[in-house]
């Protein structure tokens, strides 16, 4: 129920306790998940909290990694007279690796954090605290709301990074560089798959993601000391945590898919 | 109290609808289900004895301008026929009926389009008719064969004879290759077969008639016109009074090199090497072992 800062004596087994500790309490998430049925609009702000506040971050930082993409492999690529190919490699490089992984540590920064720092706060301040003496379980209102909204926003803000990127790369290649158009979107067409790239790709990695980052980013505020210094590490640890799991993930997941 | 809540269940429904909008934009225009169409156009059938690397959606040009588009690549029931579906816009309604069109590589590596060369008709095509006259893809393989090919002096100058030759291994000779002396076609490759005796390949080799002159201990060997290029077979004039004549045997032949073989050699001629040269700071060591040629 509350789970506490393990007290190792050494990295090694400090890192471990976290890692146990974290796994229990993805499993106190899930089993307060039915119960949380009932604060369904907390679900909601949640998730417009996460989900479309997050937005524009992710469109501008979309577009611009399309763009600069687009810009480095047409480059390299006119050195062999494949320019025509760029556009393929950007929609697979993006669908593929950066769109997940991007999105995902964008996520970590501008939602994981503030989740944090929320629940830290609410945890120094006694209010979690006085949830419980209210009966209202702090899980199934605070934790599951977050880590639900986190888990279905990630696909979808993913989904609209890698489309703002297929943009800025079409923006940059065919109507500054001058790319044909029919040819970039031929190509791109040609080697894209639905099953492979689209739902392999996009959505079941940064499925994974939303869900390693929220449980990381609810679970650091559920265990911060109640202190503004323990906020602050805390918030500080959601950030670090999340960039190693989420790139340590995508290793995996790609070994696994491909 | 309702009201900021309402708010934010609006703004998450346009979140939700917007991310779901992203998903189908990649779904449908940037994958192979994506069959999007642009502008005013009408379809022109075309069909090709071979389309080589073309794409649908690849461009369609006039005179290098870009005018449409592959609409659809579709065999043709029972024929070994492709039937290229092109998507034209309707500002380019001009075309004559006999207009030719040919399909291009856009420098040696790019990608492969459509090229229209106006015919000289009063009739234009019209949305839903024909270009009858086209020209297939041309494959790399058969550019360089006419480039290197001796086929056709032989044909033009009429009359060969034919001599064999057997090679341990002709490579990736085939029929047709030219036969080079001094690197002047003079002949072609008849045919390429298997000997079931000798097991070694029998090589026939025409010969134009007016290099009936040509020594009968003379060698054949395989080569390769530059690093990627066709195969033929090179005859070296040997000293003998006595000319080739028709149905003769070279017995002089050099096979093919394979290029494995020669990273081989190399490879190995490398390491000796290195020890040579280890082997030089010492004047007292006896020589390196003679491995180089």
């Amino acid at each position: 129920m509350n789970p506490r800062a393990p007290q190792g004596n050494n990295v090694v087994t400090q890192s471990l306790a976290q890692i146990g500790n974290c796994g229990l309490f993805l499993l106190t998430l899930l089993a307060a998940i039915p119960r949380s049925f009932r604060y369904v609009r907390e679900t909601i702000r949640q998730l417009w909290f996460v989900g479309a506040m997050s937005l524009t971050i992710i469109m501008v930082c979309g577009l611009f990694v399309g763009m600069v993409l687009m810009l480095q492999l047409y480059h390299v690529l006119s050195i062999f007279g494949g320019t025509s190919a760029s556009g393929m490699v950007v929609a697979l490089s993006v669908y593929r690796e950066l769109g997940p992984v991007v999105t995902a540590l964008l996520f970590a920064g501008r939602a994981g954090t503030s989740i944090t720092a929320e629940i830290g706060l609410m945890r120094a301040t006694d209010q979690i605290d006085a949830m419980e003496m209210m009966a209202v379980d702090p899980i199934a209102y605070v934790a599951t709301p977050r880590f639900l909204a986190g888990l279905i926003a990630m696909p979808l803000l993913c989904c609209v990074f890698c489309a703002m990127a297929i943009f800025g790369g079409h923006l940059i290649g065919v109507s500054w560089l001058g790319i044909d158009n029919g040819t970039f979107w031929s190509n791109m067409t040609a080697v894209v798959e639905v099953h492979t790239d689209i739902v392999n790709g996009v959505l079941f990695k940064s499925l994974a993601f939303g869900a390693v980052v929220s449980l990381i980013a609810v679970y650091q505020g559920f265990t911060t000391p109640p202190t503004s210094e323990g906020v602050a590490y805390a918030t500080t640890r959601t950030v670090v945590a999340s960039s190693i799991a989420i790139l340590a993930l995508d290793f995996v997941l790609t070994a696994f898919l491909m | 109290m309702s009201q900021p809540r309402n708010s934010y269940a609006v703004g998450t429904g346009l979140f939700i609808v917007l991310g779901f909008a992203a998903l189908a934009y990649l779904a449908t225009q940037t994958t192979s289900v994506a069959n999007v169409h642009q502008g005013a156009s009408y379809t022109v059938d075309a069909h090709f004895a071979n389309i080589g690397q073309l794409k649908e959606r690849a461009p369609v040009k006039i005179a290098g301008v870009r005018i449409g588009q592959v609409q659809s690549i579709t065999l043709e029931p029972g024929r070994e026929v492709a039937d290229v579906k092109l998507a034209i816009d309707t500002h380019y309604d001009k075309i004559p009926q006999d207009s030719v069109a040919s399909i291009y590589t856009s420098g040696l590596l790019g990608d492969q389009y459509i090229g229209i060369r106006y015919g000289s008709s009063k009739k234009t095509v019209a949305d839903g008719g024909t270009l009858v006259l086209t020209q297939p893809a041309q494959q790399l393989e058969e550019m360089l064969g006419k480039f290197f090919g001796a086929g056709g002096v032989a044909d033009n100058l009429g009359g060969t004879y034919t001599v064999k030759a057997n090679f341990t291994n002709v490579g990736a000779l085939s029929v047709g290759a030219p036969v080079k002396m001094a690197g002047v076609p003079i002949g072609s490759v008849q045919s390429v077969i298997a000997d079931p005796v000798k097991l070694d390949a029998e090589v026939t080799l025409a010969i134009d008639k007016r290099y009936n002159a040509i020594p009968d201990d003379s060698a054949a060997a395989v080569f390769t016109s530059g690093l990627i290029g066709t195969q033929y077979v090179a005859i070296q004039p040997g000293g003998s009074p006595d000319a080739l004549k028709d149905g003769d045997e070279m017995v002089l032949t050099q096979s093919a090199m394979q290029l494995e073989d020669l990273i081989g050699k190399f490879l190995v001629n490398g390491s000796s090497g290195d020890k040579k040269d280890a082997g030089n700071g010492k004047p007292s060591e006896s020589p390196a072992p003679a491995g180089k040629h």
